[in-house]
This record gives structure tokens, sequence and C-alpha cells, in this order.
């Protein structure tokens, strides 16, 4: 099944991990589509830079335009608030960094 | 905030100001936009209860303004403030349940019709009110209502970029044409004929000064 990668560029008042905000971006994917949107949409963080705060989100290219709704509604983790930010979609991970470097 | 604006790849913001602010405070908050390349343009948010007090209000800010919004307050002001023509954009807030968007207020339809996405959606929303905005939406889009799809954010962590307002607008149901033009084309045209109308040069619809080429 092809792929839609989004590099997503998290703020928040926190310092953020990337099990932190994979967990955040479930429940707001769970939270606006449920289980079977979540099954459907097949949200993965491939790659998370704690440096800069950015984010390589990978899903099902069918579920890309749920999952850039559900990454806008991201907002609070237990610890912080956050906000998350689509930079770039593409087809591959070449291409983000094509884009932008990563 | 003006600086996650630009990040999130806006090129112009309306600003949401009250009617009373002084005119070096809101030129200072004009500046700090401008400083990052955004465009700044004013826009009031008027709420009336009575049919009078909204044609009092417009009256009043109408010129004053780039962008005049109506929040629907009840079902008697609605339908006047979908029908006048100086009212550039109309709004309900979906917690109050004495007035909604329907099908007659979608046939009177003249500005176009603002859903405030990340305000309501953030945070812990109700089902009755996913419920509500859908029902709108599907009406919305029933008519080819015009629709402006806007944060309504009043602090940075509020801010989304367009193709997000776009996506959760598309995830309520209304067309992926209404959603990415809700994001675009619309609020642009509305600033453009706006800012031509309060330009000097502007007499009446479609009548404006040309002023001959010196030689």
């Amino acid at each position: 099944m092809s792929k839609r990668y989004f590099l997503v560029k998290a703020i928040s008042e926190r310092p953020l991990s990337g099990e932190r905000f994979e967990v955040a971006l479930v429940s707001s994917v769970r939270r606006l589509f449920g289980e079977f949107g979540l099954a459907r949409i097949h949200p993965k963080v491939v790659r998370f830079d704690a440096t800069n705060s950015e984010a390589i989100i990978a899903c099902n290219k069918e579920g890309a335009e749920d999952l850039q709704a559900a990454i806008g509604l991201i907002s609070d983790t237990s610890e912080t608030t956050i906000t998350a930010m689509t930079m770039h979609v593409s087809g591959t991970i070449k291409g983000l960094r094509r884009k932008q470097r990563f | 905030m003006a600086e996650l604006l630009r990040l999130a790849g806006y090129s112009a913001v309306a600003l949401t100001v009250p009617t009373g602010l002084l005119r070096d405070r809101l030129s200072a908050l004009r500046r700090l936009f401008e400083d990052e390349g955004i465009q700044t343009i004013l826009r009031v948010d008027l709420s009336a209860n009575s049919r009078e007090d909204l044609l009092r209000l417009l009256r009043r800010f109408r010129n004053a303004y780039d962008i005049v919004a109506v929040k629907c307050m009840n079902q008697a002001v609605a339908p006047v403030a979908c029908r006048d023509r100086r009212v550039d954009l109309v709004f309900f807030d979906p917690r109050n349940s004495r007035v909604k968007f329907g099908h007659p207020l979608a046939s009177l339809l003249c500005g176009a019709l603002e859903f405030n996405l990340i305000s309501t959606f953030l945070g812990e929303t109700k089902g009755e009110i996913f419920s509500r905005i859908a029902k709108e939406a599907a009406i919305a889009r029933e008519h080819r209502s015009r629709v402006v799809l806007s944060s309504g954010c009043v602090s940075p962590t509020m801010v989304r970029s367009p193709p997000q307002i776009s996506g959760i607008a598309a995830a309520i149901g209304l067309s992926r044409e209404q959603s990415s033009r809700g994001v675009s084309e619309t609020p642009l045209s509305i600033i453009k004929r706006n800012l031509e109308r309060r330009s000097r040069e502007y007499v009446e619809e479609g009548v404006k000064l040309v002023m001959p080429k010196a030689r």
C-alpha cells in the first residue's frame, strides 16, 4: 500500500520526546476518526528530531487528508501544550529531505 | 504569534480588534505583524440581540473596518445578517442552541459563512458540537454557500497552517473545493473587494475614479 510522509514541526513549551508526540498524534486521530479511522490512516512517527522538534510521520495514502486534520487538532500531551504544524507532504522521505534538510 | 503565522505560510491576517482600541495601540499591533511580512486586515465582530441593534452597529462600523463579521446570537438577528450586503461574514456559536444555520439562512446568505475550526475543536469537545458543525457543513455544501475557514485563534498555540484547516473542513463534510477555497480564494476576494471599496477612487459598485495620466 502506498504511503504519504509528513514533515511536522512541533512547537511546545517543554522539550518533547518522540514517544510523547506519537501518543498525542494517535489519540488525536482516535478522537477524530475512531478506531476504524486509526486503522485506515495507520499513522506512524518514522523519525523525530528532538533538537528541532521536527517529525516525519508516515500514513496510508488514502488517509493523508484525514491525518492532516488530526495533526491540526493535536493540542496537548500529559505534560505540555503543543502545536503541530505540517510543513511539507511527500510520497517519499527523500522528497521531504529535498524540501527541507532533516 | 507573527513568526508562527509566517512559518505556517500565511501572507495576511485578519485582526479582530475591539471597537474602542486606540489608534496608537492599533498601529503598534499592525507593525508587529508587518515586520514579519504579514499583511494585516482589520476586522470587527459584531454581536447584537435585535435587528435594530445590528443595523445601528453596521451603520456605525461598516466604513471603519476592512471586514465586518456578525456573530448570530438569535433567530431574529441571523436572517438580517445573512441578507445584508454590508456583512462579509456570518458565524454561529456551536454552543448556542438558540440559533443554527439552516436551509432558510443558507438561501438568504449574501456574504460567506465562517467556521472557526480550531477554537471549536481544540481541547474537550462534545459529540453534539461535532454533529452540529457537520450538519451546518452539509447545508453549506448543498447550497454551495461561500465558506471561510478560520482558526479563530486567541493564542499562538492555536495557530495552524492552511492545509491543516482545509483538512479539518474536509473531515467535517465540506467539499474538497469549498475547503480549499475557504482558506485561499474566498477570504482573499473579500479582502480585495473591501480594500477597493475603502479606497479613495471608489464611488459605488462598478464605478471608480480613474485619473488621466499626466503628460
